[in-house]
């Protein structure tokens, strides 16, 4: 996989998950090791994330230049997000916000 | 929560993913096993979600992996195209030592001077095909 060549308006987290999207955002407040990203998704989405799925995510952000690994802790490796991930997760909440405004917006209009 | 262990279950499907992934993640994942056992996650499932993560491992298509596949296409194209030219070659140097050639069509001649040996019957089946082809092109 490439790396993500920022273009603008390009909503790169569409396609690669939303395990992903929600690594981005808990990495949005500072590096954190693997333990630290399991848990604080799970706070903070209620999203419980299996050990695969999370090695399998931080790979391929990592092959996309979304986040970088930091030099070990101990045997931890912490991620840090990069400039381009931080540009990718605003145009996926962007894009996550439209559709939640439109969705809002029609349920009013269908008075459900 | 240095050393810590997971149980063997996980350690075994640990060694399901490629060396590669295990130099690079296999010890913080271990560890990581360990703590989410420490947490109540029951073992079993976290070793099926590296399972899981193993499998996804290995189907994923790889740059360096994508290119060994591709020298061995080739590789196998190469040999196909080797032994077909080494079946018409077997068959054309006759053709083209034969005086009569010059003369044109003498290997027409219903009865071969020199009948052609194969070594197995498969290969003397495909040099009857390659022979007839070639017999009915220049004809």
């Amino acid at each position: 996989m490439g790396r993500w060549d920022g273009r603008a308006g390009q909503d790169v987290l569409r396609r690669v998950g939303e395990a992903s999207a929600l690594i981005l955002i808990s990495l949005a407040d500072g590096p954190k090791h693997g333990y630290a990203l399991i848990q604080d998704i799970k706070e903070l989405a209620g999203v419980e994330l299996g050990p695969g799925t999370l090695y399998g995510a931080l790979d391929r952000l990592e092959g996309l230049g979304l986040i970088e690994s930091l030099p070990a802790d101990d045997r931890r490796h912490p991620y840090r997000i990069t400039a381009p991930g931080v540009a990718a997760l605003r145009v996926h909440l962007d894009s996550l916000e439209r559709v939640s405004a439109a969705g809002r917006l029609r349920l009013q209009l269908g008075g459900i | 929560m240095n050393g810590a262990r997971p149980p063997r279950l996980v350690g075994t499907v640990l060694r399901c993913y490629p060396a590669r992934w295990r130099r690079r993640h296999g010890d913080e994942a271990e560890e990581l096993a360990a703590l989410l056992i420490g947490d109540g996650t029951p073992a079993g499932s976290i070793a099926l979600s590296y399972l899981a993560g193993a499998a996804r491992e290995w189907l994923t298509p790889r740059p360096g992996r994508r290119l060994i596949t591709l020298a061995c296409a080739l590789l196998l194209a190469a040999c196909s195209l080797g032994a077909s030219a080494g079946l018409l070659t077997s068959v054309v140097p006759a053709r083209a030592a034969s005086p009569s050639q010059a003369r044109g069509r003498a290997h027409c001649r219903p009865a071969s001077p020199e009948p052609i040996r194969p070594v197995t019957p498969a290969m003397g089946h495909l040099r009857v095909i390659a022979q007839e082809a070639w017999h009915g092109r220049s004809c």
